[in-house]
């Protein structure tokens, strides 16, 4: 019987043999895959001061963060919730001199003190890739096809790719559907949930014909365009028409211009990605402006947690067991070839309870 | 993608019947079993093959479809905001289950129980309550209640009630008098916003359900 005390908190769990075993697997490939586009891995430390993690990118609250006093500096240090605002940090400080556009990827661990009913999870692995020095579309359409390659290597199937203009609303009241500057945190409110009759109770009535523009981009960036008010939006889509021909028919391509939910820092592009069973959003990226610095980026990052229930654990490597006194120099050939072996202690395991597919028999694995 | 199953949930309760005919004009009919008062099932069929309706509470019915457990429901624009779950969205307002979220206290005032930055109300919305009194800079404390919350103020639990009110009998058959509206609310159809990208059915639904408001509206 497990003790009360040998439980792990809410929202925490062991990574069991099979789930570590997928989500191992889907690291090395999709970090393979950013490796391949030329994106360097660094590896930034776990804890940090609060200020800094908090300071890099807007909407990353430090409210979310594990918390406490570092002994040696008296100073409050955090717990990283995401480590895009690092990458930023390295892009300012230790790698500021390095040419540009800097390409950078990252794989670990982050954790938040408090998670929802949603989504439980406490600690949560983020691999991505960000593409410092550039937010044009080039660098979008860069970022989104890695992205989805990623993805992909990982293990996901039927990707879905979901585009995005997070300032939009900012764009268009400046000057060409204007708001008062208390309408438009109401706007915007109404405008995430999608709900027609909250828009137009607020005032935002100009900015229905957005909730309509959503759907497959072929049809939805005509109507984007349709109601593109003076001409204020005219680079902005042109830049996604530019990003969805990069992409092209390598993922399934949909337009939802007043989308926000989780761009809080995204400048004029984002997106999403979705995959086929999996409930929930598997990665999302897109441009930033990193503070501090003020240096424009495109980026990316994936959620591999969610990957665990829907990728198929890899077939089980061929695992040979090894008898007492056989052949060492057979035994590293094969591991060599690509085997797993399981070693004897006593030659008195059952090979098979041991997961075992054959057994070492006179210098060949021989099937159980 | 492969066609599964679609799941609509639906309340038990006030909506309910002012929902089927809405129902029905956007495609959804419900299995003669969904009428029959002896049936204790929780899932029934429709006159679609590849849907399937539950009933639910109210409050669950956002818990369902913001999981993705459901793609599709029907709930009260009061259950949306106490919730404010980022993966809903309430697309369409279908005009139907009119009432309001009001603040409710006795005749003779609420003042013997809660002081000028402080209040105790009972409700079963903490959410929005906490939410509207920080508006004016006061801090509520919340008892949560699953009903009859009319009863609490005359027991000494609170100074005051948060509740839905429809016509106000309740509250004046309990000695209460409404003193503030919080919100008005109409029944929204709400989708999962994954679903909504993934499957084209949803955003398909979705389209009916707003043609049938805009028509209903004209």
């Amino acid at each position: 019987m497990t003790e009360p005390d040998d439980l792990l908190p809410e929202g925490l769990e062991d990574r069991l043999p099979r789930e570590a075993a997928v989500l191992t697997r889907a690291m090395r490939e999709a970090l393979r895959v950013l490796d391949s586009h030329g994106y360097d891995r660094v590896r930034p430390p776990l804890v940090e001061f609060e200020r800094s993690l908090a300071g890099r990118m807007e909407g990353v609250r430090a409210q979310r963060m594990f918390r406490f006093v570092d002994p040696h500096s008296l100073r409050t240090l955090a717990l990283r919730s995401d480590i895009t605002p690092q990458i930023g940090r390295i892009a300012a400080t230790s790698m500021a001199a390095a040419p540009r556009p800097l390409r950078l990827a990252y794989a670990g661990d982050t954790a938040v003190i408090r998670s929802d009913q949603l989504d439980p999870s406490r600690q949560r692995l983020q691999l991505g890739g960000e593409l410092i020095g550039s937010d044009g579309a080039a660098a979008a359409g860069e970022i989104a096809l890695v992205a989805i390659e990623a993805l992909e290597a990982a293990g996901a199937n039927n990707i879905l790719i979901d585009l995005t203009l997070p300032d939009l609303v900012d764009t268009l009241a400046a000057k060409a559907l204007p708001l008062a500057p208390d309408q438009i945190d109401a706007v915007r409110r109404e405008l995430d949930t999608k709900d027609a009759g909250g828009l137009k109770a607020v005032g935002g009535e100009a900015y229905l014909p957005l909730l309509y523009a959503a759907g497959p981009f072929g049809e939805a960036i005509e109507k984007l365009a349709a109601i593109d008010a003076g001409g204020a939006l005219a680079s902005r889509i042109e830049g996604l028409r530019a990003i969805a021909a990069r992409i092209g028919n390598r993922a399934r391509i949909t337009l939802d211009p007043s989308e926000r939910h989780g761009f809080e820092y995204q400048s004029w592009f984002g997106f999403t990605l979705y995959a086929e069973g999996i409930r929930g959003a598997l990665g999302r990226g897109g441009t930033y402006t990193i503070s501090g610095s003020g240096e424009v980026a495109t980026g990316f990052t994936l959620y591999c947690d969610r990957l665990v229930d829907a990728v198929g654990a890899d077939e089980r490597a061929r695992t040979v067991y090894l008898p007492l006194g056989h052949d060492y120099a057979v035994a590293a050939r094969l591991r060599a070839e690509g085997w797993r072996t399981v070693a004897a202690l006593t030659g008195e395991e059952d090979a098979a309870a041991l997961g075992c597919t054959h057994r070492l028999d006179q210098g060949k694995p021989v099937t159980l | 993608m492969a066609q599964t199953q679609l799941t609509f949930a639906v309340p038990k309760g006030r909506i309910l019947d002012e929902a089927l005919p809405v129902m029905a004009r956007a495609g959804v009919v419900p299995e003669d079993a969904f009428h029959d008062k002896a049936n204790r099932s929780l899932t029934f069929a429709t006159g679609r093959a590849d849907m399937r309706l539950i009933r639910v509470r109210a409050f669950d019915v956002a818990t369902f479809v913001a999981h993705g457990a459901a793609q599709v429901g029907i709930v009260g624009s009061d259950v949306i905001e106490e919730f404010d779950y980022a993966d809903l969205y309430a697309p369409v307002d279908l005009d139907i289950g009119h009432c309001r979220l009001s603040l409710a206290e006795p005749k003779d005032g609420a003042a013997s129980i809660d002081g000028a930055s402080h209040v105790r109300v009972a409700t079963k919305y903490p959410g929005l309550t906490r939410r509207h009194f920080e508006a004016q800079g006061i801090q509520a404390e919340c008892v949560k209640l699953n009903g009859a919350m009319e009863i609490a103020p005359s027991l000494g639990m609170c100074g005051r009630i948060v509740d839905l009110v429809s016509s106000g009998q309740t509250l004046k058959d309990n000695g209460l008098v409404e003193v503030a509206k919080i919100m008005d609310i109409t029944a929204r159809l709400i989708v999962n916003r994954a679903a909504l990208k993934t499957d084209p059915r949803v955003a398909a639904l979705v389209e009916a359900f707003r043609a049938d408001a805009a028509a209903k509206a004209a």
